[in-house]
């Protein structure tokens, strides 16, 4: 069971942190990059740029959606399996959104209607960030009361923070924006990438025994710790797909690229530190 | 499994009381079918159900303020300058009830001799009621079934944002319903109860908050009309006779149809309408909290539905009904499936039914007790489905790590190792739990935010998995494999 061929005690705590730490440089790089340019490392969707957007099922084709919304600021459609056509339109007055919202109840009456004013959608946008921040800073100081050492600790809240940054630069790479959905997705990685690392903690130093057989044992457990939640998600996934329940899909997608990143935080940048803290502190 | 063990299981008051509180919360979620159609307590947000919601910004702003003038001086000058109502609302902050942005205040805020030390885009909690107040009002006289106005207010208390959610009303007939205004009129007695024409309600340009007049107990609303309607009300007071008799002439305040206020003019304001038009008036409703009850009912009733301050329309969704039943169905049909996939992934790692079972179970009863609790304080939404998920996943990991601790190579020690087992695989759970609450805390107690729901259901699924639920699972595990 779980990756084969990989034996966490076969490498060098150097060897097993020296990958993830490129990757986290790449990916910060890459946010950087995007930070520059566009002013935001992860590309804002609609919940924080603001705009409309029409959810609709019908087997019209995209030229006779946009010829029936020819009056309107229609900038693109989005087509999924089983009929289902993603609308998103830009900016309108109040007066327009208004004229809008009545022809959509007239032509699709099934059709759902989302709509975030600009400023509303900043001052999402802050509490977005706000959010990531402080959970990030509360799981900090729980981790560190817990563990009372510097290293361990510190361990963690680095693979945890490795998790975040490299999951949203892949979804800077695979253009997913950031939204409420996506948000709370990164948020929910912070709670299921610290589950693993304070196992693997707790088992290396509070157990007594060979180090080499609590990172196994540890290993063991954490894996299928991860991959029952990966099997949750990736059916979660597969509904939310064939079924274009957005907020599911996109949340499910997160969760699957960060939990896979957060098994090789967890078991080469986690793992790595503290086995070498344990063979340099003599740890008992 | 034989009887026997299946009484030893039942005999751990851990057991009990998961066994306790999934009933009470199958009898609180109440699945039933009514109409032939499934239906449960579950209250679910507007991506769940039928309606619409509008979510409104304040054109208003709460700003903090130093100076050396007497208050009431600076507020009126402060008045005059910007042109717009502006109220002391505590010792040191003041609302000012039309937008500006924080430089065009600061440069008139200092032009009327003072500073403005904070700014902040909103209301006062109070306006805030009031605002509610007046949209529950319009959306009951048209009796629209299920409605919830919620003001959003900041850790400040200021309040930058109202909501509004209305079942079963498309997004168009919503904005209609918070847009449309009352019919206000003024009516004047003329003789033998016949009434006479006055103005119309856009004939009052401002309405004041309830007040008193200086050295009086007497509460009242004032209000100011155009030029165009002091001069109507100078006419109609002289042609009908009320300033020579104001008592034989009652002035009528009509909204919708219905009297809502009835008064004489005062002797002064009769005197001074024979000189000359008034824009100022002022209504008087009589003493102590029946007055200012009276007064703050005027208050709303002189606005005719208009809202105190502007407002902004910042973000609307609407959801058909056949929309929200199908994704109702989805998230039921993702649920289950991901059950069945963690089943099937803890199965191929222990091979054993009388572990994953078990799991399964615990994990289920979780979700069951979250949902029961949720039927009395949280509302689904997709963001608190979110969160369920994020339950079902960190409760399996810990369920997880509680066998792997006290099986040590698939066998189940004695009993007083097994407790200290346990205890180990308990506090790895604790500490895990610790961190999911606090990263999740911001987030519950951020009033704005929309995630609010996903926190806490997080939240309450971590406590519950933590105080009752997975420390039973230890001692059924024990149970089950001890020989």
């Amino acid at each position: 069971m779980g990756l084969i061929g990989y034996d966490v005690n076969k490498y060098s705590p150097r060897q097993m942190v020296t990958i993830p730490m490129i990757i986290l440089l790449l990916a910060l790089v890459s946010m950087g990059y995007s930070m520059a340019t566009t002013g935001m490392p992860v590309n804002p969707g609609m919940d924080f740029s603001g705009g409309t957007a029409v959810t609709l099922f019908t087997t019209d084709s995209a030229q006779e959606i946009r010829d029936v919304f020819s009056g309107y600021p229609l900038l693109n459609i989005g087509e999924g399996v089983n009929n289902g056509k993603y609308l998103r339109f830009g900016p309108m007055d109040d007066a327009a959104l208004q004229s809008l919202a009545t022809y959509v109840g007239e032509k699709y009456p099934e059709a759902k209607i989302d709509q975030i004013g600009a400023t509303f959608g900043q001052t999402l946008q802050q509490q977005a960030f706000i959010a990531l921040l402080f959970s990030f800073i509360g799981m900090t100081i729980v981790v560190f009361l817990a563990f009372r050492t510097l290293i361990p600790a510190g361990a963690v809240v680095l693979s945890a923070f490795a998790d975040i940054a490299m999951t949203a630069a892949v979804m800077n790479l695979i253009g997913m924006d950031l939204s409420l959905p996506t948000t709370a997705a990164l948020l929910m990685l912070i709670g299921y990438s610290v589950d693993s690392d304070i196992l693997l903690t707790m088992r290396v130093l509070k157990r007594q025994g060979k180090l080499d057989e609590k990172l196994a044992g540890a290993f063991r457990t954490g894996i299928i710790m991860t991959t029952t939640t990966l099997a949750a998600v990736v059916a979660m996934w597969v509904v939310a797909f064939a079924g274009q329940i957005t907020v599911i899909w996109e949340i499910a997608t997160v969760l699957i690229i960060g939990l896979l990143i957060d098994m090789m935080n967890t078991w080469l940048t986690n793992a790595g530190i503290i086995k070498w803290y344990v063979l340099n502190r003599g740890g008992k | 499994m034989n009887k026997n063990k299946l009484v030893s299981i039942l005999k751990h008051w851990q057991v009990t009381l998961v066994i306790i509180l999934v009933i009470g919360s199958l009898v609180a979620i109440y699945p039933r079918f009514e109409d032939g159609k499934f239906t449960t307590n579950i209250q679910y947000g507007l991506d769940l159900q039928d309606g619409t919601w509008l979510q409104m910004e304040f054109k208003a702003e709460v700003v903090g303020f130093q100076t050396d003038r007497p208050y009431e001086e600076f507020i009126g000058d402060l008045r005059d300058k910007l042109d717009a109502d502006v109220y002391l609302i505590d010792d040191n902050r003041l609302e000012i009830r039309k937008f500006f942005t924080r430089e065009e205040l600061e440069s008139v805020f200092s032009d009327a001799g003072g500073t403005l030390t904070s700014y902040e885009q909103g209301v006062s909690r109070a306006t805030a009621e009031e605002v509610k107040q007046i949209l529950e009002n319009k959306i009951n006289t048209l009796g629209t079934k299920d409605a919830k106005v919620n003001p959003l207010t900041g850790l400040s208390g200021v309040t930058h944002y109202i909501r509004v959610e209305l079942a079963g009303v498309s997004l168009a007939q919503a904005k209609d319903i918070v847009g449309k205004q009352g019919k206000f009129e003024i009516r004047i007695h003329t003789t033998d109860n016949q009434t006479e024409h006055v103005l119309y309600g856009d004939s009052i340009t401002s309405v004041g908050v309830p007040s008193r007049q200086p050295g009086s107990q007497v509460w009242g609303v004032s209000f100011s009309l155009n030029e165009e309607g002091a001069a109507k009300f100078r006419e109609a007071a002289i042609q009908y006779g009320a300033v020579n008799d104001p008592q034989r002439h009652n002035l009528d305040m009509i909204l919708d149809g219905n009297i809502v206020y009835s008064a004489a003019l005062s002797d002064d304001l009769a005197a001074e309408l024979a000189v000359e038009p008034i824009r100022q008036l002022y209504a008087s409703t009589g003493t102590g909290d029946q007055g200012l009850t009276a007064a703050k009912n005027l208050e709303v009733h002189l606005r005719a539905g208009a809202l105190p301050v502007d407002v902004t329309v910042a973000g609307t969704g609407y959801v058909p009904a056949a929309l929200s039943d199908y994704f109702k169905m989805m998230c039921l049909l993702a649920f289950v499936l991901a059950t069945i996939a963690v089943g099937i992934t803890v199965y191929y790692r222990y091979r054993e039914p009388s572990i994953v079972l078990p799991m399964i179970g615990t994990n289920l009863s979780e979700i069951i007790i979250l949902l029961g609790i949720a039927t009395f304080i949280q509302q689904l939404d997709l963001a608190a489905i979110a969160g369920l998920i994020a339950v079902l996943g960190t409760g399996i990991d810990q369920l997880v790590v509680i066998t792997d601790e006290v099986l040590h190579e698939g066998k189940v020690p004695s009993p007083s190792l097994y407790k200290k087992r346990l205890t180990r695989a308990l506090s790895i759970i604790a500490v895990s739990a610790a961190t999911v609450i606090f990263a999740m805390l911001p987030l519950a107690l951020m009033d704005l935010s929309n995630l609010r729901g996903f926190a806490i259901i997080t939240i309450l699924g971590v406590l519950i998995g933590v105080t009752i639920t997975r420390p039973a699972y230890g001692q059924i595990i024990m149970e089950i494999l001890s020989k």
